[in-house]
This record gives structure tokens, sequence and C-alpha cells, in this order.
């Protein structure tokens, strides 16, 4: 089965899309991540996976009303496609089988 | 409204100005947007410092590219430039041409007129170009040039004594070689019984062949000219002497006393595009001069070949020393002054170095070259004249291009409608213009071909065609031409494609008055050029007749010039005088000195006796008595030289101009001249007995000099006053009795006005040119005019058609539409007349007798210029003002 592949950080902007649920967009997106994650990323990443994500048809995007408070500049909203929501199920699917195989004394050893 | 808070303006513009278009507004909103929160949040400083940060982290090359055509991933663009599509191009290409057979054939006919031209005068350009580079030493050999300023006037040229050759070798271990070059005219050569009058006879050093590359088909060109009296001829002259015999080693007598000559090699034809030029290459060995040095006998070309990459100026400098000392000194000796002193009279001297390659377009000697030069500044005309021609070819095709293609707005708009896109209809056309320009090109290879033998007797060149075979000269043609098409069919594919089917369909108005002022600009243009020409041309035409018209002083009707008459020997006179006995002859006179063209006749100093430190520069005449009235001339004082005056031998006749400049205000006749002064200071005095009016000796470029005509023996012509009807006969028996001395000569002749006639040949060349060239840009000029009111009465079919209904009448319209063009040409006219004026005086400055530029000929080139031009729009305009208007508003 050939899957398009997902990245880590590609995952986690596609899963803040699709928290933000079709109010995600660049400025959004960052400010969950630094937020949820407390990682802070520059906005040039970003951009760059949201339009990564669009190419690879996990989002689509489109411009949206312009407001005020940007200098009346149109955003461009994202909102997560099936194929995505797909991705991200079968992502879950995944790991959840996989804890299912783990052995419950492996935890324990380390110490947790 | 605007945010209270702003990013940093220089941080912003740079992201405006290297972000991607497609992702700019975005980018720039969310960057605004993180700006104001970081500036609320954490303070201006911080929010500058991270905005910059992420500012840069979407530039490139960070930021990925958003692609554009994502919306359609599954369907694929074909390329319109397929073979399928190419061949329906070139098959709509061929209709659409064929179905417009006169403005197809007017465009193709006016570019490939054009590119003719260009084509013509870039092989003449080459040529000129090309002089002495055969050589493979080219860069490397150096003429020795003499630079002499004597009473005020430069009588320097590029020949030098006997020994500067020498002197220069001896001195100077850079000079690898030296050869010299006599020109020695024409002479009788003797083969057996044939007898030839020879032209083109050079002598020269044997190093001729090692510093020239003039390669050898027979003989030693180590040893060829090494002893005397042995002589080198060309393939040419050796099949002309000898058909296919070997030459060498055979012998060939010289001149009336047969002086033997051995023939030691034969070489290949001068190239043609040399500055000198040989049939036959005598020896210069055992060559004695009675004065050596280096401004006696100045009679020879010296050449010098110096080392590679061999800088000749500091050598220039280095020898102008040598130069120094050595001219100094024989002038020291020559007019007893010293170099300061005679420096201090306003005269100079000193030698200089001519590089081989510049000799026939940047040599100052006209008349004392070998051969006539070119002139660099005839190259650049011509140069000039091509690129306008090709410029003005181009324009209009392109003119007419868009003329014709906006008759097909119709058919772009169905094209459209059908699903055709932009860059097909680009194709299309691009591919029409080109396909044209191509036509244009073959039928201009074919006029070149044709035109080129008159091309040559008109430049007087032997252009041939092969220099197109060259593959890198054909590649540059067709590209050229290539260029031409693309650039001509550029306007009307993207203006013509770009129009709205809508728009088209339902008739609307398609005039794009957008680019007129830029067709105005280039009409104006034309116009100039062609006025500028026609000024030109008839400037020249004057100027030549006034010369042809000039009074030169002296009769050149019905005299015949026999040639070579001392070749007769002793029996010179007595082949005149029995001429002379003749009923059809009324003078006849011996001369060497025939009164039309250059004569290289020295000027020599005469003083008069009351001041004999000032000598008067005057050509000198030994005549007899029979050569002013033979010519015709005006004796205005005194009388003409007679045979029952003995005293004659020492009487000299002056012209007016050598009486003014010896300073005899009153009667001149019975003073006495200083006309000879020999080693020993002894001087010979001579008694004014007659003042002819001046007459022209040279040509009317030069000003009349003084003339001192003595009374003496001068061989060379038999000049002949007749007056018959039955030439043919005259002649024959002329012939007769100049075969009964059998002379070495054959016998020939001229009229003096034909020879006066070859003195203007290469003014009548300019004129002949610029009349062909002028002609040519009015004709295409005209074909650009033409396609323009094409396009303009097009364009205004329908408000032709409302003026009609409304009451106009057939001159008016065909006014209104004269009218613009005509403020073009009144531009044109304005801007030709002082530049073509300031061009023509310039030429005219060459001559010493010249014609005033009057006003008349450039209203003369105006009205011309207007009448053509009327004449190609009216044939337009009285087309589109007799529509029928109900013709031209019926679709509306």
């Amino acid at each position: 089965m050939r899957r398009t592949y997902l990245g880590e950080f590609e995952e986690v902007v596609l899963l803040m899309v699709a928290i933000l649920d079709g109010e995600g967009y660049g400025v959004t997106v960052s400010q969950a991540l630094e937020e949820h994650t407390g990682r802070t990323v520059t906005f040039g990443t970003v951009h760059n996976t949201l339009i990564r994500l669009e190419e690879k048809g996990f989002v689509q995007s489109e411009l949206g009303g312009a407001t005020a408070e940007r200098g009346g500049r149109r955003k461009r909203l994202f909102r997560i496609t099936a194929l995505g929501s797909q991705a991200l199920q079968e992502i879950q699917q995944l790991r959840q089988n996989l804890w299912q195989l783990l052995p419950p004394h492996t935890f324990r050893l380390s110490g947790i | 409204m605007r945010s209270p808070v702003q990013p940093p303006r220089w941080a912003h513009w740079l992201l405006t100005w290297l972000h991607p278009d497609n992702t700019l507004e975005e980018v720039e909103g969310d960057l605004h947007e993180l700006y104001t929160h970081w500036y609320n949040s954490s303070g201006k400083t911080q929010a500058t410092l991270r905005y910059l940060l992420n500012v840069v982290s979407v530039l490139p090359p960070f930021v990925r590219r958003r692609k554009t055509n994502k919306q359609q991933p599954e369907y694929r663009t074909t390329s319109s430039l397929n073979s399928i599509m190419i061949r329906n191009y070139l098959k709509i290409a061929f209709r659409n041409l064929k179905r417009q057979k006169i403005s197809t054939s007017i465009n193709i006919v006016g570019l490939a007129i054009g590119l003719a031209t260009c084509i013509l005068i870039m092989l003449y350009v080459q040529d000129e170009l090309s002089y002495d580079r055969y050589n493979e030493k080219a860069d490397r050999i150096f003429r020795v040039a003499l630079r002499l300023r004597l009473n005020g006037k430069d009588v320097g040229g590029p020949v030098l004594g006997a020994n500067a050759g020498r002197d220069l070798q001896q001195e100077f271990p850079e000079v690898l070689k030296t050869t010299r070059i006599r020109n020695q005219g024409s002479e009788f050569v003797n083969y057996g019984t044939t007898s030839f009058k020879q032209d083109n006879l050079l002598a020269a050093d044997s190093a001729f062949f090692e510093v020239f590359s003039i390669p050898f088909l027979k003989g030693d060109p180590k040893r060829a000219l090494t002893e005397p009296n042995t002589l080198v001829l060309t393939e040419g002259t050796a099949r002309k002497y000898f058909g296919n015999q070997d030459p060498i080693g055979k012998v060939l007598l010289f001149g009336s006393d047969k002086t033997p000559y051995r023939i030691t090699g034969v070489v290949r034809n001068v190239p043609e595009n040399s500055h000198f030029r040989f049939d036959m290459l005598t020896s210069l060995a055992g060559y004695d001069e009675q004065h050596i040095g280096w401004t006696y006998s100045m009679n020879f070309y010296t050449y010098v070949l110096l080392p590679e990459k061999y800088d000749y100026k500091k050598f220039e400098a280095k020898i102008s020393r040598l130069a120094e000392k050595q001219i100094g000194g024989e002038l020291q000796q020559f007019l007893q002054l010293s170099p300061k002193q005679f420096r201090e009279k306003g005269d100079d001297f000193g030698i200089f170095l001519q590089p081989l390659t510049s000799i026939h377009l940047y040599s100052p000697f006209g008349g004392t070259e070998l051969r006539p030069g070119g002139n660099i500044l005839y190259v650049y005309v011509f140069a000039a004249i091509a690129v306008f021609m090709l410029l003005i070819a181009c324009v209009n095709f392109m003119n007419l291009s868009t003329a014709t293609a906006v008759r097909r707005s119709r058919e772009v708009g169905i094209r459209k409608v059908l699903g055709s896109v932009k860059a097909q209809l680009q194709q299309q056309f691009l591919i029409e213009s080109v396909l044209l320009a191509m036509v244009a090109l073959l039928v201009g290879l074919l006029v070149v071909g044709l035109a080129l033998p008159f091309f040559n007797q008109l430049t007087g060149k032997t252009l041939t065609i092969s220099l197109l075979i060259n593959p890198f000269v054909l590649a540059g043609l067709v590209a050229g031409t290539v260029l031409v098409g693309l650039l001509a069919g550029s306007y009307p594919a993207f203006y013509l494609s770009a129009f709205k089917p809508v728009a088209v369909l339902k008739g609307g108005g398609t005039a794009g008055r957008r680019s007129f002022s830029l067709r105005n600009g280039l009409v104006v243009f034309q116009f100039f050029i062609t006025i500028s020409m026609i000024i030109a041309t008839v400037t020249a035409d004057r100027q030549l007749r006034y010369m042809r018209a000039q009074k030169v002083g002296f009769d050149r009707e019905q005299v015949l010039v026999i040639h070579d008459t001392h070749m007769l020997r002793n029996n010179e006179s007595v082949f005149r005088n029995q001429i002379i006995q003749s009923p059809q002859v009324i003078t006849g006179s011996i001369s060497g000195q025939v009164p039309v063209g250059n004569t290289n006749l020295d000027n020599t100093a005469v003083m008069s006796k009351e001041n004999p430190d000032k000598g008067v520069m005057s050509r000198f005449y030994y005549v007899d008595d029979a050569y002013i009235p033979t010519l015709g001339m005006q004796v205005v004082l005194g009388r003409n030289f007679s045979k029952s005056f003995p005293t004659d031998s020492f009487a000299v006749i002056l012209n007016e101009t050598a009486v003014r400049a010896l300073g005899w205000q009153q009667d001149p006749i019975g003073r006495e001249l200083i006309g000879h002064i020999d080693d020993n200071g002894a001087k010979t005095y001579y008694r004014v007995i007659g003042v002819v009016s001046d007459f022209h000796f040279e040509s009317l470029r030069q000003k009349i000099g003084p003339l001192v005509m003595f009374l003496g023996r001068n061989s060379g012509n038999i000049l002949v006053k007749t007056h018959t009807d039955k030439l043919p006969q005259f002649l024959a028996s002329l012939k007769r009795q100049w075969e009964s001395f059998s002379p070495a000569a054959p016998f020939s002749y001229s009229f003096l006005d034909d020879r006066f006639a070859q003195v203007y040949v290469s003014e009548q060349k300019i004129e002949q040119v610029l009349t062909l060239f002028s002609s040519l840009t009015i004709f295409i000029a005209c074909l650009g005019l033409f396609g323009l009111a094409t396009y303009t009465a097009e364009q205004r079919t329908k408000e032709i058609g409302v003026r009609k209904v409304l009451g106009a009448s057939v001159g008016s319209v065909v006014a209104l539409l004269s009218k613009d063009f005509l403020k073009l040409i009144l531009i044109a006219l304005l801007l030709a007349t002082p530049i073509a004026w300031w061009g023509m005086d310039q030429w005219l400055n060459e001559f010493a007798y010249k014609v005033t530029i009057d006003w008349w000929i450039f209203a003369l080139a105006g009205l011309l210029a207007i009448g053509i031009a009327l004449l190609t729009v009216s044939f337009q305009s009285i087309k589109a003002a007799l529509t029928d208007p109900v013709k031209s508003l019926r679709s509306q």
C-alpha cells in the first residue's frame, strides 16, 4: 500500500488545522503550536508546511475576508480534507495497534 | 483604516520585493498580525527583531512556492507547437499570402530590396576593409612616409629617397626586412615580333616576396629579383605573352632602346584588394640613383617588416631621431637652412609609419599612391546607408504586416470563439511573417546576384557572391531575417491576439491609436532620410554639371591627343609636320603636357629678378609655338612664342595667377624672372613675353596655381586640333602615317574632352551611387507610406462612410486623409534641411570651385517628397473616398 508520507511536524500542523476547524491560517496555526507544544518556530516553517500539506492534498485553502487588523489583507484559511483526516486517523490507528502490542512490563522496568 | 501599529517599513519593503507574488497578500497579512501581537506582548524592539527574522524565513530560498495551476492537476495542456499545428500554420499562412497578392508582393519586394542593398553594401564594405589583409604578416608591415611642409604647403608623401630603407635596416636590428617599390608606370615591351604597351610595372628589391605574401608558381622566391635586369611576371601576364610556354629564362625587351630583361619567376596575380598592383615586377638590383639620400629622388615606397607584437609607435619614435639627422642634413645642404631655421619659417619635416592595413582607407596621399585609395568616410556613409535602408525596410515590413493583419480581426475573433488560445494565434502571425521574411531574403539574394555586375561597374570593384557562401555569413543572414520576421510579426501577433472576440465580431472599432505616434515617428524618420538623400543627389549633380560646364580656359572640343609619340624618336616632329599638312587639321603641337588630370609634375620655385628671395612654386610647361593656338588659350597680354624670334628660347609665358604671385602690379611684359639655378648658383634669367588667361590644368578640385611656360622640346604626345566630320577616315589615315615610321608602339589616341570627363569619374560614381540609393530609399519609403495609408484608410472606413452620408465631397475626404501625412513630411523636411546642408557643405569643401547650396534645393526636395507622398497616399485615399458608404456602413 502506497501511503503519502507525513512527517512529524507536518502531522502536528495538520492536527492544528483540524483542531482550529476552518479558522486555521498562518497566525492561528503558529500561535496554537506555541501554546500547545511550546515549540517556537519561524513563520516561514509554518507557511512552507501548509503549502506542502496542500500540495499533498491533506488540506485545502481559500482566501477569506479581509480584516482591518491586518492592514486590509485577506487571510488564507485552511481546512482539513477527507484525505487529511483519513491520514490522521490511520496514524492514530497505527499507533493504537502498536500500543496494544507493547508488553505490559516495559515501562515498569524503566521506572514509570 | 490603518491599524495603529505598523511593522518597520524597510523590512516590509523587503518582503514585498522578494516574496513570491501569489502568496504575498496572505503572508503580508499574517506577519502584520503577528507583529501586532508581538508588539503588544513584548514591546517594539522585540517585535521588530522577530518580524525581521520571520520575514527572512519567507524569502527565497527558504520559502516554498505555491504552484498556481494545481487546480487541474489531471489536465495536461498540449503544446501548440507540435508538427500538426505547424503544418496548419504554414497552410493558413500560404493561403493568406495567396489571397492578398498585392500587399504580399509589396511587402516582399520592399524587404527584398532593403536586404539586397544591405547585402551589396556589406560586400562592398567588407572588400574595402579587407585590403592588404591577404598578407600573412599584414599586421607587421609598415610603410615609411614623409611628412614635409615646404613654404606652407604639405608636400609629403609615401615615397622616400633610395637610401631610407637600407639605412633603417642597418641602424635598427628590429627591422627584420625592408623592401622598396618603385613605380615604373608603363613601358613598351617586345617579345619576338609582338609589342605591347605594358601597364602596371613596378620595380622592387629582392626581399619583396619575403615581406608580401604573393605565392610563386614558378621560380625561386629567394633568388628571383637578386640580379639586375631580371623580372617576375604574374600568371595573367605570362599567359598574355607566352601562352602555355614556360616563360622562365625568356627575355623581354623594354622601351625604345630595347633593354633586355630576363624572366626569373611567375607569381599568382596580385589580389584585387591590394594597395599596389603589378603585371611585371622588375628588379631594383644594380639600380643607381644619381643622388642618394632620403629626400633626393623620392621615388621609393619603403616598407619595413617588424617583429611580432612589436609596438610600432615606439619604433616610429626611434626612427624619427635618425630621420631628423638625415633629412635635417639634406635640408641644410639643399636649402642652406638648419632644421631649426626651417621650422621657424613655419615649415616642418619628419617621417611616420603607416600600418599596411590602413594604407588603403586612411592614407592621406591620394595622388601619389600606387593605386587610388579608398576613403574611410565613404565606408562609414555606405554602412550608414545600409543600416538605414534595412531599418526603413523593416519598419515598412512591420507597418504593412500590421495593416494587412488588421483585416483579419474577424478571423481572429472566430478562431478565439472556436477555442484557439492566444499562443496559437501569436504563433500563426509570427510564422506568417517569418515565412514572408524568408521569401524576401531569397528574392533579395536573387536581386544581389543580378545587380552585382552593375554594382561592380559602379564601384569599380570585382566583388563576387562567393563571400556569401561562407556558412557563418549565411547563418547570420538567415538568423537576421528570422529576427526581422519575428520583430515585424510581433506587433500584429500580440496586438491582434489580444482582441476580445466579442468586440471584434460585433464589428466594434478596432482602431488602436495606441501606437500611432510611434508609427508617425517612423514616417518622419523615413522621409527625413529620403529628403536628405534627394538633397545630396541634387547637390552632387549640380556640382558635377558645374564642373563639366566650367570654363576651363582652353578649348577641349575637337582636340585629338595622339599618345606615346616619343616612341617615334626623331621622327616625332616629322610626323607632326606631315599630319598638319592634312586639310582636316588646323594646328598640331608636340607636348608632354595635357592640361587634364593629375600630371604628377613637381612644383618648382621661380623668383622675380627684383625679389630673388621670394620663390613662387610654379608648374613648368615646356611647349612649342603651336601649343597655345591648338588648345585655344587666350593670350591676354603680349604674344605667343614664335619661330621668328630666336631669343624666345629665353622667354616665358605666364598665367595670370603667376603674374599676381610674382607681385607684378603693372605690365609684366619684358620683366625678367629666375627660372633656373644650377649647382654652382649660376642663375638663368627668362624674359616674360606674354600672359595667358588662367586655365585649369588639373581638376577643379584644386585652385589654379602659378604656371610658367617655356619654349622647349617636350615629347610625349601630339595634340591635334581638327575640324572634320569624317573622323573614322581621318583616324585611319593617321594610323597609316604612324605605321609608316614602323615605331615600337601601336597607334593610340584619345580625345581631350573624353579625358576631361575621365577626371571626374569618381564624382560621377558618387553621383550615380547617390542617385541609385536615393531612388531606392524613395521607393521603399513610398511602399511604407502606401502601407500606412492603406492601414489608416481601412481604420477610418466607417468614419468616411458617415462623412459621405452627411455630405462630404470626395475632395474633402482625400484632403482629410492626406493632411496627416503632409504634416509628417513637413516635420521631416525641417529636420533634414540643416543636417543635409551641413553634410553637403562638408563634401563641397573638397572642391576649390564649387556650387553654392541654394534654398531652392531644399524646397525642391521638399516638394518632391510631398509630391511623391501625395501620389502614394492619394491612391488609397481616393479609393477610400469613392467607396459607396452603403458598403462600409451596412454592417452596423
